[in-house]
């Protein structure tokens, strides 16, 4: 009997051995990205680059030898919920990192989880900063990577007032509360700055467009729009009845990628501009092939080494945007620093994430140690197919969180 | 001479530009005489050349008549005619050298001389190109070529590239056309200064432009540049312009170029002259010149200082008048899509008193419909013209009866066997909303649709200043068509008798032989068809999604609710009071803040007066 029982201990022994060697192979990664809801149409393109960027680095041999194996949650563009879903993430599946957010109230929603249970969450979308936890990092943009660049390019074409019109949520209206400050820092009186929000699916904009359209007609002004998604239609074809154009009255929109314009009329918006970090119509190598490739993925789309069937990828009329970009860069920045710190441990990735480098479609990118990037910003102006054609590029722009530090305070 | 007027004539039967530019170009310092004499000859090559035979051709006719004169003439002219082409070639290399030049402060002084250039086509072509990244250059060993590239692709989007410095295509060495592909290559830069610079030379160019609309908006910018050069470009202009918006437009630029002015008696007339014009673009700068001429009297004078203010005050008391009748207008508009999106609840909420929580979902219905009308006719006739444009009236009549099917099905489904549990009505209905949602989701997708708005949808009637949307026009009309429709049908026609009827007592309609099954059923589906016409409507002014319903579904409950549930005129009534309530407070109060005041008025309102304004006493109500 003894020996019997010796005998299925050691099998028992063996098998789970077995069992942990084959789990060893892979590294669960979660995507927190609201699949369903109003953000699903933002976000859902964010879950399909992460999916084609696990493949790419699958097929490229893994991260350290593993295979990423993608944990997918739907937070349903619910905000406690999403920080329910974070929780799930990291206790019981117990993923090595988090690829998600969209929203900043999704963020602040979700950081808190993070931080107990000292996660690793990378956050890819532009956002107004005056944050910094150490088990973030945000790819994304920072004020002073987005909306200051474009207030300077516009102060360099001669416009001397600005309307800042957003959508009423805490984005637009910390960015505007910065800008403000900063638009005053370079001479511009409080006159000749409007500040004004809608609710979202907001759908009247006739007073706003009448007041933009007074404001405008001395010449010299610029909307500076922080309106989110949909609202923005309604928005523009007012703008446009009203014989606005961006000759008369350029708008630049934070909000509006070239994710955004598959469901926008681009005809409406042809000439107003756009700043990001990446434009799908940048010219390089690593861009070719970063939008070829996804292209081509999408229309079979699969995560190469694991078994995992992926589905609800759209095929028709894909593009590449910002986001898109600055998530697939945030998986490859984990991917180098897990084989520079040799282990998935958060302490030692957080680490050893400081100072990595990574040349992506839009040129190199370093991550600070205040866990942003220093990335190239690019102005474009829209074009009839929803594209943008970049008019000014500032190399190597740091990713500041806090505006006291830039607005050169204190 | 005869023939020598013909050939400065020539500029003006190429119907191209009725008039010259002046011939001093503002900083000609590098251009001299020659320029002056010539920039009247100017031409692009290929018409040169045609000009060219016909001289020949009516030298050679005078020839016969007076030999030695004829011989004369033409050496003359041809003489002329060289030098010509000759500035035309120094305007197309000045070009070229301009966008080879390494400074800036050079290359704007070279594009500046560029001003007189505004008939060759090419100069024009390729100044706008430059600025928006259409030049590029072309290295081979030591030189740099720039150029543009051709309209014309081929299969693989190559085109030729055309020499900036003189119009001709590129080639290799043995004569071959050579092909750029506009993805490989790299723009000549240009930098924001250089950018205006150029705008404002293609600005003065535009200013003969053939299409008034561009006339008018280069004018409107050059004018608040206050740029004194520009004045005889305004005044040579002047003399040949027939379109009053532009001639407008001329006479404000001027004389808000002479504001600035040295002297106090142009400066003051000048003043004077905007404030006759009600020039609301000029505002700005006279409050600043008040502004200037109060701190500074001894500069700018008492005079001066008194006409600004005084200009100042007719202007603002211009746009207040304008404010109000804009705010009047944009509240009837709102009232219009408050009332077209409410009235079919108005009737299945208000008359039948089934809480239709899919009211919105049937809107939009109408809405996607309108979206696949739109598609058809696209397909049809094209993406634009009169075909296409008359989607819209199609789109109505297939809207109103789709939606009115929906609502039949949803009736004969669901809501007739609820008539007497308006709780569970309102469960099932949201039930059935949610559905049509998911539905729709399922067939169109997550994303919005795009509804294109046809031509006559577009752009807005300027009556003194203030804006008049031809959509919102349209909407208003439509708005105060149904409801006059539903007037009629409700008092003029048998249903809206038997409606009436069955509305105010149920048992007692059906007593006297009314059908009450078929009414109900006939007056839910035209609730419903009036909710699709509604979404074919708004899908001229929003966004057509899945999510479209939700954005108005409390704002149709609240307009039946604040009118009097079961009253027509209690919903048109409260729909313009919220309209044009709205419009008032949102310049004050902003969007967000106005739209709460509004929903605190209502909810304070509805404690006072809970039946709403209009109260209709019937026994299925109080039922």
């Amino acid at each position: 009997m003894k020996t019997n029982l010796r005998k299925t201990l050691a099998v028992l022994a063996a098998m789970t051995f077995a069992v942990q060697s084959w789990a060893a192979e892979t590294v669960k990664v979660g995507i927190l990205h609201s699949l369903s809801g109003t953000m699903a149409i933002s976000e859902t393109s964010l879950k399909d680059v992460l999916l084609f960027t696990f493949d790419e680095i699958n097929k490229a041999g893994g991260v350290a030898g593993k295979m990423i194996e993608p944990v997918i949650v739907d937070p349903a563009s619910n905000w406690p919920l999403f920080a329910e879903k974070a929780e799930e993430l990291l206790v019981k599946d117990k993923v090595a990192v988090v690829f998600g957010c969209w929203t900043s109230v999704s963020r602040k929603s979700v950081l808190p989880v993070f931080e107990r249970n000292n996660g690793l969450l990378f956050y890819p979308v532009q956002y107004e900063g005056e944050e910094l936890s150490k088990n973030i990092f945000y790819t994304a943009e920072a004020v002073n990577q987005q909306a200051i660049p474009a207030v300077d390019y516009m102060l360099a074409e001669g416009k001397k007032k600005f309307y800042l019109l957003g959508s009423d949520y805490v984005y637009p209206r910390t960015t505007n509360k910065i800008l403000k400050q900063y638009l005053k820092s370079k001479g511009i009186p409080d006159s000749d700055i409007l500040e004004e929000y809608t609710p979202f699916g907001h759908t009247d904009y006739q007073t706003i467009v009448a007041k933009a359209k007074a404001f405008a007609a001395g010449g010299k002004a610029t909307i500076i729009s922080t309106l989110n998604g949909d609202t923005n239609v309604p928005f523009f074809k007012e703008f446009a009845n009203a014989g606005l154009t961006s000759e008369n009255c350029p708008v630049v929109s934070f909000s509006i990628s070239e994710d955004e314009f598959r469901g926008l009329p681009a005809k409406a918006l042809v000439g107003h501009l756009g700043c990001w970090t990446y434009f799908m119509s940048i010219k390089s190598p690593e861009n070719t092939k970063f939008v070829g490739d996804f292209l081509k993925w999408v229309k079979a789309p699969t995560v190469a080494g694991v078994d995992y069937k992926v589905s609800g990828v759209d095929s028709k009329g894909r593009v590449t945007c910002s986001p898109m970009n600055l998530s697939r860069m945030g998986v490859y920045l984990w991917k180098q620093a897990v084989e520079k710190a040799g282990s998935f441990q958060v302490d030692k990735v957080r680490t050893a994430l400081i100072g990595q480098k990574f040349k992506g479609p839009a040129g190199e990118v370093t991550m600070q140690s205040n866990h942003h990037l220093v990335n190239n910003a690019f102005i474009g102006e829209t074009l009839a197919n929803g594209q943008f054609k970049i008019i000014k590029t500032m190399n190597n722009v740091a990713g500041e969180p806090f505006s006291e530090k830039f607005l050169g305070k204190k | 001479m005869p023939l020598l007027n013909h050939s400065t004539n020539r500029t003006t039967s190429d119907g191209q530009t009725e008039h010259l530019q002046p011939v001093t170009p503002p900083s000609s310092s590098r251009q001299g005489g020659t320029h002056s004499s010539s920039t009247q000859l100017l031409d692009c090559p290929s018409s040169s050349a045609t000009f060219q035979c016909a001289v020949i051709f009516q030298a050679d006719s005078l020839n016969r008549k007076f030999p030695l004169h004829g011989v004369f003439a033409t050496i003359l002219l041809l003489l002329t005619l060289l030098t010509a082409t000759a500035a035309t070639q120094t305007h197309r290399s000045t070009l070229a050298e301009a966008i080879l030049t390494d400074d800036e402060t050079k290359q704007i002084e070279l594009v500046r001389s560029l001003v007189a250039a505004g008939d060759d086509a090419h100069v024009v072509h390729a100044l706008g190109a430059w600025r928006q990244g259409g030049v590029f250059l072309h290295e081979t060993n030591d030189t740099r070529t720039p150029f543009l590239l051709d309209a014309q692709t081929d299969g693989e989007g190559r085109a030729r590239g055309i020499r900036i410095a003189d119009s001709v295509p590129l080639a290799d060495a043995s004569g071959k056309p050579l092909l750029f592909a506009a993805t490989d290559l790299t723009a000549a830069d240009t930098s924001s200064k250089l950018r205006k610079s150029i705008k404002t030379v293609l600005d003065l160019f535009a200013i003969a432009n053939p299409d008034p609309k561009m006339r008018r908006d280069a004018v409107v910018k050059l004018g608040q540049e206050q740029n004194q050069e520009y004045l005889q470009h305004f005044e040579v202009r002047l003399k040949s312009e027939t379109d009053p918006e532009v001639l407008k437009g001329l006479h404000e630029a001027v004389a808000l170029t002479q504001i600035g002015s040295d002297d106090a008696a142009v400066r003051v007339a000048s003043i004077q002259k905007l404030a006759d014009l009600r020039s609301i673009s000029s505002l700005n700068f006279l409050q600043e010149l008040e502004k200037n001429a109060k701190a500074d009297p001894a500069k700018y004078g008492e005079e001066t200082l008194k006409a600004a203010h005084s200009a100042v005050i007719q202007i603002q008391d211009y746009v207040k008048l304008g404010n109000l009748f804009g705010t009047a207008f944009r509240g009837l508009s709102l009232a219009a899509v408050l009332l077209v999106a409410a009235l079919g609840l108005a009737i299945t909420f208000g008359l039948m008193g089934v809480i239709n929580m899919a009211h919105g979902e049937i809107i939009m219905v109408g809405a996607y419909m309108a979206y696949v009308t739109q598609n058809f006719f696209k397909s049809w006739f094209g993406a634009s013209g009169f075909g296409f444009d008359s989607y819209f009236i199609a789109a109505l009549v297939v809207s109103f009866f789709v939606a009115s099917g929906v609502g039949l099905i949803l009736e004969r489904g669901v809501i007739r066997f609820l008539y007497k549990r308006p709780l569970e009505s309102l469960l099932a209905t949201w039930g059935v909303s949610l559905l049509l949602q998911q539905l729709f989701r399922h067939i169109f997708g997550a994303a919005n649709v795009q509804v294109s708005s046809p031509g006559w949808l577009s752009g807005s009637l300027v009556v003194s200043d203030v804006l008049f949307a031809y959509n919102r026009i349209f909407v208003i009309g439509f708005a105060v068509s149904i409801v006059f429709g539903t007037y009629l049908l409700l008092t003029r026609t048998s249903l809206g008798l038997q409606i009436r009827a069955v509305m105010q007592n149920r048992a007692m309609a059906s007593c006297v032989g009314v059908r009450t099954d078929r009414v109900n059923m006939l007056t839910f589906a035209f609730g419903s068809g009036l909710a699709g016409m509604a979404g074919a409507c708004l899908s001229q002014i929003g966004n057509v999604g899945p999510s479209l319903g939700q954005n108005y579904i409390v704002d149709c409950f609240m307009i039946v609710v604040l009118g009097g549930v079961g009253n027509l005129v209690g919903t048109v009534s409260a729909s313009i009071g919220v309209g044009v309530t709205d419009q008032i407070l949102q310049p004050w109060l902003g969007a967000v803040m106005g739209k709460i005041t509004v929903l605190g008025a209502i909810i304070l309102f509805l404690q006072w007066r809970p039946a709403g304004l209009f109260v209709t006493r019937s026994r299925s109500l109080e039922g």
